[in-house]
C-alpha cells in the first residue's frame, strides 16, 4: 500500500534527501504561491455576500493549499538517494544455525521456515542485483554453498548474533558490501549484545536487516530464567537464593522448586505460577552445609505438556571456605548479654569471637585470642591491627575510652576495610556513652539520642518489621510465617536504648514496643565498602534464660546476626568473575581488585591467578591493571571444557603477599539454547533500527530485496527519483477540490 | 521501805541487763543485723535498675529450709549484711554495675530464671523437693549459675550431695584445677586458703566439725563452664559479713572477695 501512494519504498523516504529536480528559484515558487493566494483572497470578498466569515476563510484555505500544490508540482519535487549498484555491490545473508532454530513451529521447524523463505523468496531477488554471501551461524559465522538441507550446518550450541554480524563486517572490508540481512529467533546467548557492540556494528555504516523467526510466545514453557544466590557461605550458614521464573501466563501452574547437591535434596517446596504473571520470583532458602565446594542444582518442575524441559534447570557453584571470620568485641563491663553471645558461638565452625572486657577500671579479660600477644595492649591502636578482623562489636564501653585515632580506624574500618562494625545498648554505649560526638557517628545507621537516660531496664516486647519478616537474619524457622509466630513468643527483652531518626539508607529489621510507639532496635546501612548495624539492647539473654533449655532461638538468632557480620567481608583481593555460569560460551572474563594492608588501592601489584579445571591440565594467567579503574586486574580466560572451574589470584608487591582470592564458576555445554526459546523480537529490532536496517516478519521478508538497494554502503550511484506524479500527491489535490465542493454545497452556494 | 524495795528492784533489773548482755551480744554477733522477720520486708530494692543483683537461693518452700524454718531458714545465714558488704565490694572493685544489696528468690517462682546468678548458703542443711530439683537442674542447662557456701565436714556434704545429686545424677562434682578461668578472671587465686567463719575469732580454728580441708570443687556442663561452684569447710559468707568487725580477719574477707568477684565474672563471660 506503501508503494503504491507514495511510488517508492519507505528506506527511499528514510534515506534520500528532498529536493527540487526544475532549478528554479524557490522564491519564485513563493511569489507565485503569495500572488496565487492573493488573487483568490480579492475573488472570496466579492463573495463576502455570499458565505459566512468562517466558511469564507476555509475556502480561502483550500483554495490557497491547492494552488500551493499544484505550483510546488511544476517545481517538480524529487528524493536525492544513493542506491546500491546493480551487480556491483554484494549483500551478506546470515542464517542462524543454533539448536534454538531448530524447535518446531507449524511442522516446520524455524530452520526450514528460513530456509525456504529465502530461497524461494529473497534470495531470487537479491541475487538479481548483487552477490550474494551465504552465512550459517552460532557462536561464529560460516560461509554456506547453498541453502540446500544437505549444505546446512549442524546445529550449533550457542549463537551470537551481534558478534557474528560484526565477524561478516570485518572479514568484508575489501569487498563493496551493501548491506547485511540477518535470519535469526533473536536468541543470543552471549549476553554481550549491549551498547558497545552495537556501537561498533554501526562504525561500519552498512545497514543491518533483521528477519525474525519463530513464536514470541511458547505455550505451556516454564523456564527457570535466572538464579541469584551467593557465591561463597559460611559453613552451616543458611543460604537464600532468588528464582527468576518464566512462563507463558496464559494459566494458573502448579509446580516444585527444587535444590540439590547431588542427589541431596537441601530444599524443596511448592509454587503456584499465576496467570497474567509471566515473570514470578520465589526465594528458597538451604543450608550451606559443611565446609566444602557445592554443585547446586536449582530446578522447577515441568509442568504437564512441557515442550522444552531443559530450561527448567540451572546450576551454579557455592564455596563454603574453612576455617572462621574473626570477630573482635570491645565491651565496656562484665554483663550477662556477653556472656550468652559468647556461649551462642562457642563452636560455630564459621565464627571466633575474640573478646576484649573491661573487668576493672584498668584491667582487661581477653576470651578467643590466638596468641598471648593478641591484644594484650588493649584495644588495637593502629589500622593494620583492627583490619587483620572481620567485624567489630562494641558493647557498652564509652566513646572517651578511644583515642580519636582510634575511632577514624573504627570508621575506616567499615568504610574502606569493608567490614561490619555492630553496636550494642548499654550504660556506656551509644548516645549513653557518647557516641554521638565520635569519629563513627556517620557510618552509624541512625541518629544516636543522648544522654544516660536513653538506656533504660525495663522490660519490653521485640517485633518483627516487615524488612525483618524477609530478612535471613531474623529467620527462626524455614518458613516465615512459623519464624514470625517464633519471635511473638519470645520473652520480653530485659533493657533497650533509645535511638533517633534512621538514615535514609537505614532498614530497620526489629523494634520494640515501647508505649504506643515502635522504637528501632535492630538496624543496619551499607557505609562505604562495609556496613554498620546498632542492635540497641543488652537484654536478649532473657530469651535464653527465659525458654527452655532445648529451646534454641537465642542461639539460632545471635549465630546468624554474628555470621551476617562477617559473611560479606572481603580480605585484600576480591576475585570475581563476570558471570557466575558460563552456559556454552568459553570466554571467562576475571577481574581482581587488590588492596594493600591498609586496604586502600594496590595499583603496582603482580597478580596471577591459577585456573583448574575438572578435569584437564592448570593453567596460569597473570591479570594487567585496567583502565576503567584504580587497583583492578583483568584477564580473559578460555574454559573450553564443560565442568566446575576453580581459580585462586594471588597478589603481590615485590616480594611481599598482598592476599588471594578463591573463586569457582561452572561451564555448561549444550543448555544456552534452551533458555528463552521464544523469538527474541527486541534484540533483532535494535539491531536493524541502531544501524539503518529494518527489522522485518518472516511474511513480508518478500519486498527486502527491493528496500536492500536503498543504501550509502558498497558501491552507490546518486539516483533522483521523481515525486511530482505521487498518486498520494494527486489524491490530496482531488482531497482539496473534492473538500471545497463538498463544502460550498453544504452551505448551499455552489 | 519502799525506797528498799524499789531500790532491791532497780539492782536486780540491772543485774538481769548485766546477765542479759552477753547474750544479747552474742545474738547481735551471729545474726548481724538481722532484724528477724520475713526477709521481704528487707528487700529494700524490688527492682534494681542494674545489671547484677545478688540473689539468694530461698531453698526450702516446700518446709525444709535448712534447720530453723521457712522464714528463718539457713538459706539467709548471714544476711542482709554479707550483701550489703559485698555489693559495695563489688561496684568498688570492678565494673560491674551492680544492684547495692540483696534479693532472694523462691526456687518455684518463674523469677528465678530473672537471676543467672544465685548464692546458696547452708546447704549441708538443705533439702530439695522434687520439683526443685528439677527446677534447678533447669535453671543451670539454661546457663544460670549457683555458688553454695557455708558447710563443713562430711556429714553436711553427705546432705548437700543427697540433693545435688539429684539435679545431676550423671555429672561428677569435680576439684577445681589451678589453672581453670575461674580461679584467674580477675585476680590470680593460686593459694587455696580456708576462709573461716566468725567462730574462728573466739575458737581460733579455721575449720568447723571435721571439715579440716577446704574445698573448691564444681560441676561442669557439656562444654566445660562450670555451672555450680562448691566452696567446701569455708564460709565466705561470713567473711562478707563480718568486713567491718574488727575481730575478724581483715586478709580472710580480702579473699573471700576476690574469690567472689572471680566467681562473678566466671558468671559473666563463659
Amino acid at each position: 500500500m506503501f508503494e503504491f501512494l507514495f511510488k517508492y519504498p519507505l528506506a527511499a523516504f528514510r534515506k534520500g534527501e528532498f529536493a527540487l529536480a526544475t532549478g528554479w528559484p524557490l522564491w519564485l515558487l513563493a511569489l507565485l504561491v503569495v500572488l496565487g493566494c492573493g488573487l483568490v483572497a480579492w475573488l472570496a470578498r466579492r463573495e463576502r455576500s455570499r458565505l459566512a466569515a468562517k466558511a469564507g476563510l476555509a475556502v480561502l484555505v483550500l483554495q490557497c493549499l491547492s494552488i500551493a500544490l499544484v505550483l510546488t508540482l511544476l517545481w517538480q519535487p524529487a528524493l536525492v538517494v544513493q542506491s546500491l549498484k546493480s551487480h556491483q555491490n554484494v549483500v551478506a545473508v546470515l542464517v542462524d544455525a543454533s539448536r534454538s532454530m531448530a524447535f518446531g513451529e507449524g511442522g516446520l521447524s524455524r530452520l526450514q521456515r528460513s530456509a525456504q523463505l529465502l530461497s524461494e523468496q529473497v534470495l531470487p531477488g537479491l541475487e538479481e542485483r548483487f552477490r550474494v554471501r551465504l552465512y550459517g551461524f552460532g557462536a561464529s559465522p560460516e560461509r554456506l554453498e547453498s541453502l540446500a538441507p544437505e549444505d546446512w550446518p549442524a546445529p550449533r550450541p550457542s549463537s551470537a548474533v551481534g558478534e557474528s554480524v560484526l565477524s561478516v563486517l570485518r572479514e568484508s572490508t575489501a569487498v563493496p558490501l551493501g548491506a547485511v540481512v540477518v535470519v535469526s529467533d533473536g536468541s543470543d546467548t552471549t549476553q554481550r549484545f549491549d551498547r558497545d557492540l552495537l556501537a561498533e556494528i554501526r562504525q561500519y555504516n552498512v545497514p543491518v536487516h533483521t528477519v525474525g523467526v519463530g513464536r514470541d510466545r511458547i505455550e505451556g514453557d516454564v523456564e527457570l530464567a535466572a538464579v541469584r544466590v551467593a557465591s561463597e557461605s559460611l559453613p552451616h550458614s543458611r543460604v537464600s537464593a532468588r528464582l527468576t521464573i518464566r512462563h507463558d501466563g496464559q494459566r494458573d501452574l502448579a509446580t516444585r522448586v527444587t535444590v540439590r547437591d547431588g542427589s541431596e535434596v537441601l530444599a524443596s517446596r511448592a509454587v503456584t505460577l499465576r496467570a497474567g504473571e509471566p515473570v514470578r520470583r520465589e526465594w528458597v532458602d538451604f543450608g550451606a552445609g559443611d565446609a566444602g565446594v557445592r554443585n547446586l542444582a536449582f530446578s522447577v518442575e515441568p509442568v504437564e505438556g512441557e515442550e522444552i524441559r531443559e530450561n527448567n534447570t540451572r546450576r551454579r557453584v557455592l564455596d563454603v571456605p574453612r576455617g572462621r571470620r574473626r570477630i573482635l568485641y570491645a565491651e565496656g563491663e562484665p554483663r550477662w548479654q556477653y556472656k550468652f553471645m559468647r556461649r551462642a558461638v562457642h563452636r560455630d565452625a564459621s565464627v571466633q569471637l575474640v573478646t576484649l572486657l573491661r573487668t576493672s577500671v584498668n584491667k582487661y579479660y581477653r576470651q578467643g585470642v590466638d596468641t598471648p600477644e593478641e591484644l594484650q595492649d588493649g584495644f588495637p591502636a593502629g589500622e593494620e591491627d583492627l583490619f587483620a578482623y572481620d567485624a567489630l562489636i562494641v558493647g557498652s564501653f564509652e566513646a572517651a575510652f578511644f583515642t580519636p585515632q582510634q575511632q577514624a580506624a573504627m570508621r575506616d574500618f567499615v568504610s574502606r576495610r569493608g567490614g561490619t562494625l555492630m553496636m550494642l545498648a548499654g550504660p556506656n554505649g551509644l548516645g549513653a556513652g557518647g557516641w554521638h560526638l565520635s569519629e563513627v557517628v556517620d557510618a552509624l545507621p541512625c541518629e544516636l539520642v543522648a544522654g544516660e537516660e536513653s538506656f533504660l531496664r525495663e522490660r519490653v516486647k521485640v517485633e518483627l518489621t516487615t524488612q525483618g519478616r524477609e530478612a535471613l537474619v531474623c529467620r527462626l524457622d524455614t518458613d516465615p510465617g512459623r519464624s514470625a509466630e517464633l519471635w511473638a513468643e519470645l520473652p520480653e527483652l530485659a533493657d533497650f536504648q533509645r535511638l533517633g531518626e534512621l538514615k535514609p539508607a537505614a532498614v530497620s529489621l526489629l523494634g520494640v514496643r515501647h508505649g504506643r510507639d515502635l522504637l528501632p532496635l535492630l538496624v543496619r546501612q551499607n557505609y562505604g565498602r562495609g556496613r554498620a548495624v546498632i542492635f540497641a539492647t543488652g537484654g536478649s539473654w532473657r530469651w535464653r534464660m527465659g525458654l527452655p533449655s532445648d529451646d534454641v532461638r537465642h542461639d539460632t538468632l545471635w549465630r546468624q546476626l554474628l555470621r551476617s557480620l562477617v559473611a560479606a567481608s572481603e580480605g585484600p583481593v576480591r576475585l570475581t568473575s563476570d558471570r557466575p555460569e558460563y552456559a556454552d560460551d568459553s570466554r571467562m572474563l576475571l577481574r581482581a581488585e587488590v588492596r594493600g594492608k591498609d586496604y586502600r588501592h594496590a595499583n603496582n601489584a603482580q597478580v596471577t591467578a591459577v585456573v583448574t579445571p575438572e578435569l584437564g591440565e592448570q593453567l596460569s594467567v597473570d591479570l594487567t591493571p585496567s583502565a576503567s579503574a584504580p587497583g583492578v586486574y583483568e584477564a580473559e580466560v578460555e574454559i573450553a571444557a564443560a565442568g566446575a572451574y576453580r581459580i585462586e589470584a594471588a597478589a603481590y608487591s615485590g616480594d611481599e603477599r598482598l592476599g588471594a582470592d578463591t573463586l569457582h564458576v561452572r561451564r555448561e555445554s549444550g543448555v544456552a539454547e534452551f533458555f528463552r526459546p521464544e523469538r527474541n523480537r527486541d534484540l533483532l529490532a535494535r539491531l536493524a533500527d541502531r544501524t539503518g536496517g529494518r527489522f522485518w516478519e518472516l511474511d513480508e521478508a518478500a519486498q527486502l530485496p527491493r528496500e536492500i538497494r536503498f543504501s550509502e554502503a558498497g558501491i552507490t550511484a546518486r539516483e533522483v527519483l521523481d515525486l511530482w506524479d505521487m498518486p498520494a500527491l494527486f489524491l490530496l489535490l482531488l482531497f482539496l477540490r473534492g473538500g471545497e465542493w463538498a463544502l460550498r454545497k453544504r452551505w448551499g452556494v455552489i | 521501805m519502799l525506797q528498799a524495795v524499789a531500790g532491791r528492784r532497780v539492782l536486780a533489773a540491772l543485774a538481769v541487763l548485766v546477765l542479759l548482755a552477753p547474750l544479747v551480744s552474742a545474738l547481735q554477733f551471729w545474726g548481724g543485723r538481722d532484724r528477724g522477720g520475713d526477709p521481704r520486708a528487707w528487700d529494700f530494692d524490688r527492682d534494681p535498675r542494674a545489671e547484677f543483683q545478688f540473689v539468694r537461693y530461698a531453698y526450702g518452700s516446700g518446709g525444709d529450709s535448712g534447720g530453723w524454718g521457712r522464714r528463718r531458714g539457713g538459706w539467709r545465714t548471714d544476711w542482709p549484711d554479707a550483701e550489703y558488704h559485698l555489693t559495695a565490694g563489688i561496684e568498688r572493685l570492678t565494673v560491674i554495675d551492680t544492684a547495692y544489696g540483696g534479693k532472694f528468690v523462691d526456687p518455684m517462682d518463674d523469677e528465678l530464671f530473672d537471676w543467672p546468678w544465685l548464692y546458696a548458703v547452708e546447704v549441708g542443711r538443705w533439702h530439695l523437693e522434687d520439683r526443685e530439683v528439677d527446677r534447678l537442674r533447669e535453671y543451670l542447662l539454661r546457663g544460670g549459675f549457683l555458688m553454695v557456701d557455708d558447710f563443713h565436714g562430711s556429714e553436711q556434704w553427705a546432705r548437700f550431695m543427697y540433693s545435688m545429686q539429684r539435679v545431676f545424677p550423671d555429672r561428677p562434682v569435680v576439684e577445681i584445677p589451678a589453672g581453670d578461668a575461674l580461679l584467674h578472671t580477675l585476680y590470680d587465686l593460686d593459694q587455696r586458703t580456708q576462709i573461716p567463719g566468725i567462730q574462728y575469732v573466739w575458737s581460733g580454728t579455721t575449720f568447723e566439725r571435721d571439715g579440716f580441708t577446704p574445698h573448691w570443687r564444681g560441676i561442669y556442663d557439656d562444654e566445660g563452664r562450670l555451672m555450680v561452684a562448691i566452696n567446701f569447710n569455708m564460709d565466705l559468707g561470713d567473711a562478707w559479713e563480718h568486713a567491718d568487725t574488727p575481730e575478724y580477719p581483715e586478709s580472710m574477707t580480702a579473699l573471700a572477695y576476690r574469690f567472689a568477684v572471680n566467681y562473678l565474672i566466671y558468671a559473666m563471660t563463659h
